[in-house]
Formats: C-alpha cells, structure tokens, sequence
C-alpha cells in the first residue's frame, strides 16, 4: 500500500510515544490525574491507531486476538487476584493493609498500583477486542467509500 | 458571576445544541462525530468543575476510543439511519419530558451550586480528604485512592463489566468476525408444524442480526455510556 | 447447628464476599478455556461451592445474627459493605441453588443450543451473571447496586442473545432488552445521584438513618424515589415497564430462560424491597402513597392483564412468560398492603415462584430438546412421548395455578389472609380471578398433552423419546419440592417471615 506515507511515518513516530504516553499515565495516577481506566484506552487506541494505518491483519499479526482474549481475563485475574491475595494474608477482600501490616500505607499503596495494573490490561484488551471484533466482519474499505 | 460560572453556561450551553444536533440528524458519521464533540465537550466542562480526573475519563474514553469504535460499528450497519414515524417518537418523548420535569420540580430543594456545606461536599467527601491524608500520605492524589482502595470493590465490578463487554461481542462476533452460523438442532425428531418465522428468513441472513435503528434509540448523553455495548445486538 | 459447625469459620466470615468473586474469576477463566466439558466441569464444581456456601452463610444468619462485611476493612460510611440478612440469605441461597441445578440441566442443553466453540464463553458469561445477581443482593452499598446489576444486565443481555442459533428473533430480543434495561439502570443510577446529593452518602444504611432523621427529606429525595422504583421497575418487569420481558424469556437459550425467571426478577425485586423499607422508609407520606396506591394497582393489573395476556399466546414460552409478569403482580400486591403478613406473603411467592417457574421451563427446554416443539399446537400427545417431563410440567403448572398442596397454595393463601387481614377483599378478588384465569392458560398446555394423539411423521406416531436424566434430575427435583412445600411450608413460611421481620423493623 503506497498511499497515505505521511500518515504511516507519522504513525510509525507516535504510536511508540502514545503507548508511552500510557505507561505515564498509568505510574503517575497516584499523583495527577490518571490511572488504569485511562491508561488501558490509551494503549488500546496506540494499537487502534496502528490496526487503522498499516491494516488490520497487519495489527492481528502484532498482537494476535488470543493474546487479546487471554489479556482480558487476565485484567480481571490480577484485580480480582490481589483481593484473593489479601485473604491469603488475613485480611479482608481487597484489604491491602494487611500486606504489610505494621505499615498499612505500603501495603495500600502495593495493592492500588497491582489493581490498577488489572484495570489496564482489562481496558486496553477489550477495547482492542471489540476493534478487531468489529474490524473483522467487513471488507476493507476503499477510499471513495469514505 | 465568577468567570467560571460564565464558563460552565456555556459548556452547557453547548451540550444542549450538540445534544439536539444529534437528535435531529439521520446520517450516522455525523451523529458519531457529534457524540465525539459532545464528550469532549464535557470534558472541557469537567475540568472547569475541577474534576480532573472525571475529565481525562471522559476525553479518553468518550471522545476517543468509543468514536472509534462507534465508526467501526457503524460501518457494519446503515451510513443513514431511517426517519422515525411521528407516533413512534411521542412515547420516548414523553418519557423524557417527564423525567425533565421530574428533575426540577427537585431543583427548588438542590443544594446551591457548588455548595461547600452541601451533604455531597460535606459529609463522606470531606471525610475521604481528611482519611487518605492518614491512611495513604504517599499518594497525593485523592481520587486514586478513593477508587482503588476505599471503594475498590466498585472498581473491581466496573473491571468486570468491561470484561463483561468484551466477552460479549466476543461471544456475538468472534475476534475474527466469523460468528453466526450455526444453526441449534433438537437432540431428536423435529414435529413442530411449522418452522418459526424467523428461520425461514435464513436466505437473506444479511439483513436479519442488525437492527440498522441502532442510533436512532441511542441519543444524547446516553450515547457513550452505550457505545461499547450498542454493538452487541 | 451441627450442620454450621462443620464449616471452617473463615467460609463464614468471609463466605458472603467468596460467594461473589469465585463466580467472578472463575468466570473470567472459564472464557479462555479450550474444551466445553471442562468448562462445564469448572461452573458445576463453582455453583456447587456456592451453593454450600451459600447454605452455611444462611445457616449462620439464622442462628447467630446479622452479619456486616466490610470490603477493603474500611468501615460502612466510607468503603463498601456487605449487608448479609434475614432477608437476603434466603435469596442468595435461591439464586445458587437455581445456579447449580441449571448447570446440570445445561450439559444437554446447552450442547444442543449454543455453538460448540462458544459455549465455554457462554458458560463464562453464565457464572458472571450469576456473580452479578448474587453481587446485586448481597450488597450493603447502593452504588454497589448499580455496578452489579450492570455486571448482571450486560451477561444477561449476551446470554438472551446467545438464543440466535435457535432462532434469529433472539438478537431482537436481546436488543430490546438492552436498550430498556440500559434505561432502567440509568434511572436507577439518577436516582442514586439525588439520593446523594440529598445525604452524601451511598451507604445504605447511612442514607436510610440521614433520611429518617430528615424525615424524608425534601423534593430531591421524593425524585429520587420515583427514579429508583422506576429504574427497578424495569429492571423486574413491573406491569407497564414489563416489554422486554417476554421476548427475553421466549427467544433465549432455555438454560438462560430458567434461569432468568427464577432469579433476575427476583433480585430486582429484593431491591425494591429494600429501597422502600431501609433505605426510604415507609413512614414517610410519599413512600407509603406509591407503595399503597401506585404499586398495589399496578401489581392488581399485572395480574389480570398478565393472565389474559398469556391465555392468548401461542407460543408455550411467551405464554409462561406473561405469567411470570402476572406473579410479580402477586408479589407487588405483597409488598403493596405494606403489613408484616402482606410482605411475608410476597416474599413467600418470590421464593416459590422461583421453584414453580424453573421447572416450569425445564419442562419446555426440554420439549425442544427432543421435538423442537415451542408452540402449545405442537404439545399433542407430549403426555405420551414425554411422559415424565410433562409430569413434572404438570405438577409445576397446577402449583402455578395454586391447587391444594401445592406450592403455589400456599403463597396465594397466605397472600389471601394478608389481604383480609389488610381489609382489602377486593385484592383477594383478584387473586382468585387471576388464578382462574392461569387454570384456563395451564389447561390449555395440559389438554393438548394428554388428551390428543401424538401426531404422525410419514404415517407413523411419533416415538417416545424420553428428556436425558441430565435433564430430569432438577426439573423433578423442583416439582417434587413444589408439592413438599405445598404439603409443608414451614421452613420456607419462616423464611418469609424472617424477611418481613427485617423490612418491618426497618433500620440495618
């Protein structure tokens, strides 16, 4: 596909930075605004973006819908594992206190950062999936059909 | 009035026209684009209520990624939707009349705008301010805090409703579109007089999964809350 | 006693709250997993986990006392509980139960109705819903609330979906159902909002002890209430808000169709309960004018149109179907004379009628499976190809209609004396035309199935051919329990009673 080089060296530029871009939204939640919900879309539409301008087999051959599905349940895993986690230790369901339980604060601020890891992978695999789920049904578009 | 008041009207402002543009349009790719604006609008307009993190949200998930796959979504279905027959829209309007007025005849007893000692910024919210600086000194942001730890449990369950989501259209489309085919069998002998309207249809199965009025139910403010479900039926 | 000791402390401590995530991340497994059968293996062996430890959370609440469960260790106000009582024990253990007995059922079922490669993320979809529900009862907190019964609603709509292999009007189905359950959910969660703004506050408890204290606050909360039993309304097919309801239960999965009407309603329902008696309270004049004037008619009306609705249907799920909207109309009138008697008597048909149904629509999951049969004109001569699944279809269906010893006896009994007792003898009026008319549209299915001739196929009669043992153990499982009700209430009567009890002295 000769077409749209701009738009694919551009891309090939910002996508890493998006992704990045992500990551830092993720790790800074605890101090501004963001967090895992905002992270895992931004991620999600990094691939998006990628799926749009290189084609969606091209994107599929990057991150294969398996490792979307399994990514899904991951995201729950880990959120829903670390509460397990915290029973393990004696506490309560998602009681991240009891992780280190002469410093609570630690164990919280442990448990937020394991749960919001969920988060991401839940939301940015999803939003991928429901791409590709929709993605999948249709011929590629030509350009006049825009 | 405080500049921001000015600000926040017309925010609002705003919505109501974009809200109504989306209302009165037929053509999908510009109703999807105006849901687009809408959020970011919002968005706009809940950084000017200081809600910073509500406003990321909004801007990430509103505006961005569920444009993107209302679009997707779209291309699957009609680029125009059908005009809705007059007696068709009296019911929802009415619905939506007497839910707006329902909504102020409260209005006489809400809380001033913005409010400091009304029960939502008093009680329980002030209490999380003064709770994360003891419990979590490490983590400066509140929000944070309050959605992870004290009412993780919340987030936990808003974790499994997008992954309800996505196993849905997983289960209705597959990853690779390849869903639908299968046809139930009875585990004997089938003496129903009849076959049900519907499987007799099976000739022309394009027209049957999509209900092409998808946009036309899904407006105003709804419209978001709905995008990643909206694509399941 | 003995039976409460045998269990570790910890499963009673923490059971309510295991109750909710098992389902949940097994669930969340479950969708990845490559084989069916296991993933069939895995809900049965979660559901029976469930089930016992939905018993021994049921068993220590009626022994020992109240329990609170506080997620995250933070206390009520500020993080979210669990509120586990007399009157969500019984429900909770109902929905497991109802959770275990139609995963026996679903091995044959859900193997002839769902697409092979997709039925361990049905399953998945399945064991989610059921955390939902469970999550949707069990909690304390009422945004809580909200978050489960999206987490219950969006499987839901998935699995009523999951019907298309079957028959394509299933996806219609499912969409109205998601576009009307969104709305509910919204009003729900509008309502929500003024309750906050009124009280800053999403405790349960906490609101209804701010509320009372303001003795029912002003017009905020008045709004809120009408936004809340709105969006409930939907959600548990209240007679007007009730159009989602039929196609849901006709074109699903018949796995999902049981399970549905045994429980999803009833949940919804459970909450209205608890929004009215602990989070509003009836002492409060605009509480009590809905509940007395506006819920009792509806209820009486969901009960005549129901009832006629179904007599002329032609379809034999539909038709149960509208019956289900006239039994929440029963158990409106319940909650409606707003007595210890009155909500006893409703929450007793709750739980029965979540029997009766479920083997109800085994029976007719069921005669697909063998016949492809989903019209009453078909159900010639079932009694004699099936004799054992319309057995125990007639046991479910004369408990329905409320014959003698049987479960359904009893609840419209008890509902009759309520209404006496009330000085309503116009509400047991209904109650009896109701159940006249629920003779004429079970007398139909029951005519046809014995007293004509099974058709014939190229000159031959149809063979008998018997429903799998998978099948027959629950659906005979329910029947028998209907009548052993009907026969002896007293476990079930106390239950009821310990429900009322909790709503009537209001307070958590």
């Amino acid at each position: 596909m000769t077409p749209h080089v701009i738009l694919r060296v551009v891309s090939k530029f910002l996508i890493p930075l998006i992704a990045i871009f992500a990551f830092y939204v993720q790790f800074h939640g605890d101090f501004g605004p963001g967090g895992g919900f905002q992270a895992g879309v931004i991620l999600a539409a990094s691939v998006i973006l990628y799926a749009l301008i290189f084609g969606l087999d091209a994107a599929k051959k990057a991150l294969p819908p398996s490792w979307v599905r399994i990514g899904m349940m991951l995201g729950v895993i880990v959120y829903g594992g670390t509460g397990v986690a915290t029973w393990l230790v004696g506490g309560n369901f998602l009681e991240y206190g009891a992780f280190t339980p002469e410093h609570p604060d630690h164990g919280i601020h442990l448990g937020i950062l394991a749960v919001e890891v969920g988060v991401l992978l839940a939301v940015a695999s999803v939003m991928v999936a429901i791409f590709y789920a929709f993605g999948s049904r249709q011929p590629d578009l030509t350009d006049e059909d825009w | 009035m405080s500049p921001t008041i000015i600000l926040d009207i017309g925010f609002m402002a705003m919505l109501v026209v974009v809200a109504f543009a989306i209302v009165r349009l037929r053509s999908l790719f510009a109703i999807v684009m105006l849901q687009g604006v809408y959020s970011l609008v919002s968005a706009a307009w809940f950084v000017s209520l200081d809600a910073v993190d509500v406003a990321f949200t909004e801007a990430a998930v509103g505006a961005g990624v569920s444009t993107v796959l209302m679009l997707a979504a779209m291309l699957l279905a009609d680029r125009e939707s059908r005009p809705v027959p007059m007696s068709q829209q009296i019911g929802p309007l009415v619905i939506v009349v007497l839910a707006g007025l329902a909504m102020f005849y409260a209005l006489g007893d809400m809380p001033a705008y913005g409010d400091a000692h009304s029960p939502a910024n008093a009680y329980v919210g002030m209490d999380y301010i003064e709770l994360t600086q003891k419990d979590t000194p490490h983590i400066p942001n509140v929000v944070t805090t309050v959605l992870a730890s004290y009412r993780g449990y919340d987030t936990f369950g808003e974790a499994v409703v997008i992954f309800s989501a996505g196993l849905g259209v997983l289960l209705l489309l597959g990853l690779n579109g390849n869903a639908g085919k299968w046809r139930a069998q009875p585990n004997g002998t089938r003496i129903a007089a009849a076959p049900a309207p519907a499987a007799r249809k099976r000739p022309m199965p394009k027209d049957a999964p999509k209900p092409t009025s998808k946009p036309k139910t899904v407006s105003t403010t709804k419209a978001k809350a709905k995008s990643k479900k909206g694509g399941k039926s | 006693m003995d039976l409460l000791s045998s269990y570790p402390s910890w499963l009673i401590t923490h059971g309510a709250a295991l109750l909710i995530i098992l389902p949940l991340l097994v669930g969340a497994i479950t969708s990845v997993l490559p084989r069916e059968r296991l993933a069939w293996i895995v809900t049965l062996i979660v559901t029976l986990i469930c089930v016992v430890t939905s018993l021994g959370v049921l068993l220590d609440v009626y022994f020992n006392d109240a329990q609170l469960y506080k997620m995250g260790g933070w206390d009520p106000p500020h993080g979210i509980s669990y509120i586990i009582d007399g009157l969500n024990t019984p429900l909770i253990f109902l929905i497991c139960a109802m959770a275990l007995l139609c995963t026996i059922y679903g091995l044959p079922s859900v193997a002839a109705e769902v697409e092979p490669k997709k039925r361990a993320p049905f399953y998945a979809a399945f064991l989610i819903g059921v955390a939902g529900l469970l999550g949707m009862v069990v909690t304390g907190d009422a945004f809580n609330v909200f978050v489960f019964l999206e987490v219950s609603s969006i499987s839901t709509y998935v699995l009523v979906a999951m019907g298309a292999s079957r028959d394509r009007r299933a996806l219609k189905a499912a969409y109205n159902y998601l576009i009307l359950g969104s709305i509910g959910a919204t009003f729900f969660v509008i309502g929500l909002g003024f309750l906050y703004m009124e009280t800053g506050t999403l405790n349960m408890a906490d609101i209804g002890n701010i509320l009372r204290d303001l003795d029912g606050g002003s017009r905020v909360s008045l709004v809120a209430f009408g936004f809340i039993v709105v969006g409930l309304g939907l959600k548990l097919a209240m007679f007007p808000l009730h159009m989602w309801l039929p196609g849901a239960y006709a074109h699903a999965p018949s796995f999902v169709t049981v399970f549905l009407a045994s429980t999803a309603t009833k949940a919804a329902l459970y909450l209205l309960l608890r929004f009215i008696f602990m989070v509003f309270d009836p002492s409060f004049e605009y509480v009590i004018t809905v509940v007395t004037y506006v819920l009792t008619a509806l209820g009486c009306i969901a009960m005549l149109f129901g009832s006629l609705q179904a007599i002329f249907q032609t379809d034999a799920r539909r038709t149960l179907a509208f019956s289900s909207i006239a039994q929440v109309g029963y158990m409106l009138l319940g909650v409606g004379m707003a007595t210890g008697l009155g909500l006893a008597a409703g929450y007793l048909h709750l739980l029965n009628h979540a029997v009766i149904k479920a083997a109800l629509f085994f029976a007719l999951g069921a005669f697909w499976y063998r016949y492809g049969i989903t019209r009453i004109d078909d159900f010639a001569g079932l009694g004699k190809m099936m004799p054992w699944t319309m057995g125990a279809f007639t046991l479910g269906g004369l408990s329905l209609i409320g014959v003698p010893f049987t479960a359904g006896f009893t609840s419209k009994l008890n509902l009759v004396e309520a209404a006496l007792q009330r000085g309503w003898a116009w509400a047991a009026i209904v109650i009896v035309v109701a159940s006249i008319l629920a003779i004429i549209y079970i007398g139909r299915m029951l005519m046809a199935a014995y007293f004509q001739s099974p058709p014939e196929i190229d000159g031959e009669v149809v063979a008998k051919n018997e429903a799998p043992l998978m099948m027959l153990i629950p659906m005979w499982l329910l029947a028998l329990l209907s009548i052993a009700i009907g026969v002896n209430a007293d476990l079930v009567v106390e239950a009821a009673q310990g429900a009322a009890d909790v709503l009537i002295g209001g307070g958590v």
